[in-house]
């Protein structure tokens, strides 16, 4: 028999400061489809009105949905725009870190 | 005082402590025009008094502070005062902001600005009120610390008169370089060591209380640009409610995110996530914060009041700790444990050190020890090493008093690893301590670092933190050698201008110039453009500049430690260094960007500095 076909990959999806709460932890596993892009994996966490609501902005009506200005989306330590932003495919291992901006010093 | 004074009283406060003598000038409106208050105000007052070549620590040093045409107004944060001075830490340009409430209780008093010059023959306090000024002898003050002067200088005062008390701790008086100065006991103006110099100048405090008001010329104009700010710091979460909630050291996790937070001396950037949690400022959030404040007039609160307990000790409470502070104090010293940074800090605030370049200054003192680079028995026991906490509570105590190994460590790291032998393990640009972003993860920052007037800085130098965080159009590259030198002018113009109106940077996340330059012009019934406040700025930069060509400051000055051109960081999966080559060009790009020549001097620009007296010794 063949060997099947590797259709999935890892994802680590880390959640800060009040995210923490609207997410329920610190950090969720995905096991997604190879190909899958940022924002089907955005839509994925945003499975809850309340969720919804926290990450996405209002968007108009037959418009994909656009995060609020003040979610900072970061694959691997970079802007995820470096990654080619909302339809960017992520890849096995990466760490998506999703955080209010923040500012201080 | 003759009519109602539009913004500012039009009046400066001249101090000569050597011979008691105490004046009143007038400001000129053209001063304001050109300079708004604040540090351009500060630093312009400074520059036409100040000997370049004199000795930051001898009697020709000058302190400026000053307030600015926003301060006593209701505009929001606009209560922070400016101060300048030569450094004892850099020999250049020492200049520094706080926030708290005295630089608002300072204008109150009548007077937009204070000189002080000279030394007194014995330690003193100056009263400031709208009679004038009043000089006495300091006593039992002196060797108090900072809480205990302030308390002794303002007890017997109900909260209606209560007068507003700035003043230096043990470590001011004895003259280490990074030494603070304090009002509302915990608001510092802190980098630079400007509590050195009051000290040098056996000044211990200056206390402020008065009732004088300004008026606003065009209250429409003043009250569209209020509304606006005020809407806007109610909208952004940042101002609204991330700063109260958390703290600045609610970035420890998202620094760390982005590659940028420094362990061990700037040795490496990697940390355990467990660890940082231990120290974020949610855990501080969670167990030590007993309340959230803030400064005079100020609606986000970032300020930390916190309580330490601690089995076999009594409970303390006190103020942080801040970033800053968590970061210096922990993973660059390799201590990731909360309760022993905050009581650090607490000995900091109440002796009167910088927290910067005090953890800065602890940890090349680690890694010295770790070299076996120390004299034998340096550390009379204390354990001097990465990692060890309980070190740092005894040796802020020792350097405030420079006893034992303190006494060197008060010189500030670049002193300190120069007298080993091993000048390379000070984190340090002109000879002031690097505060918590590495600048291997952001080429911006380093390149803010290294063009900073006062020293690394990122608050003088430019904040590029903030750039990396922006998707889209607003984001600049971090590692772009082409693009960072614009942004850091931009980021360098927008702090300028803050400091200069008086107000917090962290008004910065909601709103732009805009809304400052409408009330600024309304305050003032004089017109001050967006386009005409970028100008002022640029005039401010170069003065400052100016001024560190005249101290004896070089463009090699302009440069990181070697260690950020040659040890690489991992950020972002690759390895990161900032090259020499990438440090000359974007020095290079920024000197033409500021309209300065390849000596990184000013083509054209504002009056000059005083000359140097050449019978002064250069930079210390």
């Amino acid at each position: 028999m063949k060997e099947p076909v590797r259709t999935t990959m890892t994802v680590r999806v880390r959640f800060f400061a009040a995210f923490r709460q609207t997410f329920g932890g610190k950090e969720r596993i995905f096991e997604l489809e190879e190909g899958t892009t940022l924002g089907r994996l955005l839509e994925r966490l945003g499975d809850s009105p309340a969720r919804r609501d926290e990450i996405f902005a209002a968007g108009e009506a037959g418009k994909p949905p656009a995060l609020h200005p003040h979610v900072v989306v970061m694959i691997n330590g970079e802007n995820a725009s470096a990654r080619g932003g909302w339809s960017g495919e992520l890849r096995s291992g990466d760490t998506v870190a999703v955080f209010p901006l923040m500012g201080g010093g | 005082m003759s009519g109602p004074s539009f913004g500012f009283f039009g009046r400066c406060l001249e101090i000569d402590l050597t011979s008691a003598a105490v004046r009143v000038r007038p400001l000129d409106a053209d001063l304001i025009a050109d300079y708004i208050g604040g540090r351009g105000l500060a630093t312009r007052l400074f520059c036409d008094e100040a000997d370049p070549a004199a000795d930051p620590l001898e009697p020709g040093n000058v302190v400026v502070i000053a307030a600015s045409p926003l301060v006593g107004t209701n505009a929001p944060t606009a209560a922070r005062g400016h101060m300048v001075f030569r450094s004892p830490l850099s020999g250049l340009i020492g200049t520094s902001n706080s926030g708290g409430s005295w630089g608002f209780a300072f204008k109150a008093t009548g007077h937009d600005a204070l000189v002080i010059k000279g030394k007194a023959p014995e330690p003193v306090w100056i009263d400031i009120t709208p009679a004038g000024a009043a000089i006495h002898p300091a006593g039992k003050l002196w060797g108090g610390d900072i809480h205990a002067t302030t308390d002794a200088l303002t007890s017997g005062f109900g909260p209606a008169d209560r007068p507003r008390v700035l003043c230096i701790g043990p470590a001011g008086e004895n003259l280490v370089r990074f030494a603070d100065v304090a009002n509302d006991r915990n608001r510092v103006y802190g980098r630079g060591g400007p509590g050195a110099v009051w000290g040098s100048k056996n000044l211990k405090a200056v206390r402020v209380s008065g009732k004088e008001k300004i008026g606003i010329r065009d209250l429409e104009r003043y009250k569209s640009g209020y509304d606006q700010a005020f809407h806007l710091l109610r909208q952004a979460p940042v101002t609204k409610r991330l700063l109260r909630e958390l703290g600045t050291a609610g970035l420890v996790e998202l620094i760390n995110v982005i590659g940028m937070l420094p362990r061990r001396n700037f040795q490496d950037c990697v940390h355990r996530d467990e660890d940082l949690e231990r120290i974020s400022g949610e855990t501080i959030a969670r167990t030590i914060l007993e309340r959230a404040a803030g400064c005079h007039l100020c609606p986000i609160g970032c300020q930390r009041r916190t309580r330490i307990t601690r089995t076999g000790s009594p409970d303390e409470s006190g103020e942080g700790p801040e970033y800053e502070t968590v970061v210096l104090m922990g993973p660059v010293c390799d201590v990731y444990d909360l309760a022993a940074i905050t009581t650090a800090n607490y000995r900091c605030n109440e002796l009167g050190l910088d927290t910067i370049s005090f953890g800065g200054t602890v940890a090349c003192a680690m890694e010295l020890a770790e070299a076996g680079a120390l004299p034998p028995g340096f550390d009379g026991g204390r354990g001097l090493r990465f990692g060890n906490a309980a070190v740092l509570e005894r040796l802020a105590v020792d350097v405030a008093h420079r006893r034992g190994p303190g006494d060197l460590l008060a010189e500030g790291s670049w002193r300190l690893a120069e007298s080993c032998g091993r000048p390379e393990a000070s984190m340090s640009v002109k000879r002031m301590e690097i505060p918590a972003y590495d600048p291997r993860a952001s080429f911006t920052q380093a390149l803010g670092y290294m063009t900073s007037p006062s020293g690394a800085c990122h608050l003088r130098g430019g904040y590029a933190v903030s750039l990396a965080f922006f998707g889209g159009a607003k984001e600049i590259p971090r590692f772009s050698l082409l693009q960072s030198p614009i942004a850091i002018r931009n980021m360098q113009n927008i702090g300028i201008l803050q400091d200069s109106l008086g107000v917090c940077r962290f008004t910065g996340y909601a709103f732009g110039s805009d809304p400052w330059s409408r009330m600024l012009s309304g305050a003032t019934g004089m017109d001050f453009s967006v386009a005409r406040l970028e100008e002022i700025a640029n005039r401010i930069a170069d003065l400052e500049r100016l001024f560190n060509l005249a101290a004896g400051a070089v463009p090699a000055d302009d440069a990181l430690p070697a260690r950020f051109a040659e040890s690489p960081v991992v950020v972002a999966g690759e390895k990161r260094i900032v090259s020499r080559e990438a440090q000359e060009r974007m020095r290079r790009d920024y000197y033409q960007v500021r309209g300065w020549d390849e000596n990184g001097r000013p083509a054209a620009g504002p009056r000059p500095p005083r000359r140097p007296d050449p019978t002064e010794g250069r930079r210390p």
